[in-house]
């Protein structure tokens, strides 16, 4: 699988991306690299928690990382949740958590499937 | 690797290691990249590094402090003059944009980073403040050696006046500074005449030239022992003219502020405000601020001096001498002024030349720190060295403690002038340990266990605080004493000494003894007030093993009666003797207070099944009912237990509350068990 195609796959912008980022290279390190980053466990403790507070940093981060590499999906539902999550924990808040927890999957998987195939490949 | 050393630190704080790195790619190359995932972390970086970070990249949105707390110690601090800081944000609010810039941020980087922007961002800022650092220094300094040059030429004029005059060298010098004072004052006292800072400066600088028109004087006539005759005299005063003419004749500088106000000093310092002057014969606020303030310092400054026809004056009887109009009518303003300044003026003028000195050389240190990428390490430590050490020894003067500072090798305790005064020791004892004189300012036993204390001091806890008598003034006085030991930086952190201070801690103590009992106490039983025995309760309700507690609460019943009938003083009594049968009726670890008007509560520990506990309530109960003085003290009370209420303050409270409803319901003159009032209502329910 390509860089590309892991981005088609997450629906997020690679054009835009590598316009930004300018190399392909320090993109997927990145995009591999946001298989580690604990914001979305944060997101989720924190829920169960219902700590708003802390919930709203972790999608405050998320939004902000899927911003720099234009995971495009990921970062609107993020988005809004964040935003939703600004003042406080409110149950309203119970769909985007699903929502984003929708989109991380699919993001978290196509990235998977570069990672085997970049592993694959090196080998 | 010889060039990675050289690279400016750029510090990037943001809570996302994603965020960081993805940052760190982009600049990597160029700077050495310190990391900070929070606030505090990044407080600390800059703590360390100072002005080394060249830049701080800055996220706003972190844990534990964020990105605005961050830029407000940076202001505390200072930092943010030296150490620009850019923004990371994807914040769109211009609030938000705006309070950032409020608080000194250079710039703004938002999320989505653009590989090219960030760098073209970091570099210019970078660039920029690096270019505006030795700029302000070139400008101070270039501001300071004018001002310097025209204050030397502006002092060589004045002194050839004076010179000519046989006046003191220092008349030029009390005109400024008196000049300056009394400025300053009047703008405090009223806004009637509005003058910024620099227009005080202005006026006072020009002051120095006020008497240039004397150059014109025959000089028999300038230093004539005697009285003037009327000829000489209206010669005299021509002066004034001559300056100003000097001055308007000038064919430069005519439109130099400095130049005009030194033509109205000249011409008019000599004007009255009743109009009776020369050469012009003004009158009230016709004649300008400025020579209306030079005129009075002139004439104050001619008093208290010593001049060819009369002796020097004191300050208190020239200060006479001019409310008395002796010299002629002032504004009344500028007379007030005087008033409110008689008790300084004499001490301002005597710290006159040494404060100068300092603030000139102040600001000449000020000047070349702001130039201070040309200065080597060294000069720059010795500077910030020699600044630190200004400010210690003024804190020191003014904080009326007792701050001295003790070496190992060799012995040697050192105090502050202030100290030393205060102990009545020399500023530097050597081997204090074993001087007499230092022994016999402190206790023996309190010398061996102030060493114990601090032997038991370690690196991680190096402060210690140990409170002790001292001999102050040939008075033992209450001291509390705060040292911290000190260890050499080197890897064999040696002990080397402390540095400590003792504060005057008596009348404290004495305060604080009284207002602990009032804190706690009823001011007219003396038991317990309710604040204090609601911690109390509380405290040992926390601390409970297997103990369990009562609480009661009673009431005299009909207590109205006895303040009715045998009024508020009768009253007040029987208040003091049931408290008295209460304290008496207690046991020691129990407690006892008036919780209100005539309501008290009690709270007792007892340990076992909960037998005793009724013998316990009925003895109280019995000792203090009866009589006082044929009124019968009659009273309610409710009981509850941790037993059968709870286990928190509140819970026992209103149970206990409960009961003692029942009690009185039940018809007054009894006690009630929260205990049995329950199985009641639970057998109703």
């Amino acid at each position: 699988m390509t860089l590309k195609e892991c981005y088609a796959a997450m629906e997020g912008d690679y054009e835009e991306a590598l316009s930004r980022l300018r190399s392909e290279r320090l993109m997927k390190k990145f995009v591999l690299k946001f298989l580690d980053d604990p914001s979305y466990e944060l997101l989720c403790t924190s829920v169960g928690a219902k700590d708003g507070k802390e919930a709203f940093r972790a999608a405050h981060t998320i939004k902000g990382i899927c911003q720099n590499l234009s995971l495009t999906r990921l970062y609107q539902s993020s988005n809004v949740l964040a935003e939703a999550l600004r003042a406080g924990w409110n149950e309203e808040a119970r769909p985007l958590i699903d929502e984003v927890e929708k989109d991380y999957r699919q993001t978290t998987e196509a990235i998977r499937v570069l990672k085997a195939s970049e592993d694959g490949g090196n080998q | 690797m010889a060039a990675a050393a050289e690279k400016q630190k750029l510090l990037i704080v943001d809570d996302s290691e994603m965020n960081r790195s993805i940052l760190a790619d982009m600049l990597g190359d160029e700077y050495e990249i310190i990391e900070a995932e929070n606030g505090v972390q990044a407080v600390t970086v800059i703590q360390k590094y100072g002005t080394e970070i060249s830049l701080v990249l800055l996220d706003i949105v972190m844990p534990e402090m964020d990105g605005f707390e961050v830029l407000s110690v940076m202001n505390q601090r200072r930092w943010i003059e030296d150490i620009p800081v850019i923004m990371i944000s994807a914040e769109r609010r211009s609030s938000r944009v705006e309070q950032a810039y409020a608080l000194g941020v250079t710039d703004f980087i938002s999320r989505p980073f653009d590989a090219v922007i960030v760098h073209r961002r970091v570099v210019n800022t970078i660039l920029l403040y690096a270019k505006q650092k030795k700029l302000v220094g070139l400008v101070e300094e270039q501001i300071y050696e004018k001002e310097r040059q025209s204050n030397v030429m502006i002092d060589i004029l004045s002194h050839i006046v004076e010179s000519r005059n046989g006046e003191s060298g220092l008349h030029v010098l009390h005109i400024h500074t008196l000049t300056e004072l009394m400025l300053e004052h009047l703008v405090r006292m009223t806004d009637k005449y509005v003058l910024s800072r620099s227009e005080i400066a202005l006026i006072s600088t020009a002051s120095a030239l006020h008497d240039i028109g004397k150059m014109a004087i025959p000089e028999e006539i300038l230093n004539k022992p005697g009285r003037l005759t009327d000829e000489e005299f209206a010669i005299m005063k021509t002066h004034t003219i001559h300056g100003a003419a000097m001055i308007q004749d000038s064919p430069v500088h005519q439109d130099d502020p400095l130049v005009r106000m030194v033509y109205c000093i000249c011409r008019w310092h000599h004007e009255r405000y009743d109009g009776r002057g020369y050469p012009d014969g003004l009158k009230g606020d016709e004649i300008p601020i400025c020579a209306q303030i030079v005129a009075l310092a002139d004439v104050y400054d001619a008093l208290t001096s010593e001049r060819v026809y009369k002796k020097a004056f004191s300050h208190e009887k020239a200060v006479e001498m001019i409310l008395n109009g002796e010299c002629g009518v002032f504004n009344p303003l500028l007379m007030s002024c005087l008033k409110e300044m008689a008790g300084t003026i004499q001490e301002e003028l005597r710290q006159t030349g040494a404060v100068r000195m300092q603030k000139q050389e102040m600001r000449h240190v000020v000047g070349e720190m702001l130039n201070h990428d040309e200065l080597s390490a060294s000069e720059r430590t010795l500077m910030l060295l020699e600044h630190e050490r200004m400010k210690y020894s003024f804190f020191a003067s003014l904080s009326k403690e007792i701050q001295f500072e003790y070496t190992v090798s060799p012995p040697m305790v050192t105090l502050s002038a202030w100290s030393a005064d205060q102990l009545e020791l020399p500023e530097v004892v050597m081997d204090p340990m074993h001087d007499k004189r230092v022994l016999s300012r402190i206790e023996a036993d309190d010398v061996s266990e102030l060493t114990d204390v601090l032997h038991r001091a370690t690196i991680e806890n190096p402060r210690v605080e140990y409170d002790c008598q001292l001999l102050l003034g040939g008075e033992k006085r209450w001291m509390n004493i705060i040292c911290q030991v000190i260890w050499s930086g080197d890897e064999l952190q040696q002990y080397t000494g402390i540095i400590g201070k003792a504060v005057d801690i008596s009348e404290m103590r004495v305060k604080m003894d009284t207002l602990q009992q009032m804190a706690q106490h009823d001011g007219l039983t003396g038991l317990f007030n309710r604040t204090y025995a609601k911690q109390w309760v509380k405290d040992s309700l926390k601390r409970r093993m297997e103990s369990q507690f009562a609480m009661a609460i009673l009431d005299l019943d009909f207590f109205k009666h006895a303040n009715d009938h045998y009024g508020h003083l009768f009253g007040d009594r029987v208040l003091m003797y049931v408290a008295d049968q209460l304290r008496h009726s207690i046991r020691s670890g129990d407690i006892a207070a008036r919780i209100g008007g005539d309501e008290f509560l009690i709270f007792l520990e007892y340990s076992a099944q909960g037998a005793d506990i009724r013998a316990i309530i009925q003895r109280i109960y019995n000792s203090i009912k009866g009589t006082y003085e044929e009124f019968p003290v009659s009273i309610s009370m409710g009981i509850a237990t941790t037993e059968c209420a709870g286990s928190s303050y509140k819970e026992l409270f209103s149970a206990a509350d409960k009961a003692l409803y029942a009690a009185k319901e039940a018809g007054r003159g009894r006690y009630c068990f929260y205990d049995d009032i329950r199985e009641k209502e639970e057998e109703q329910s």
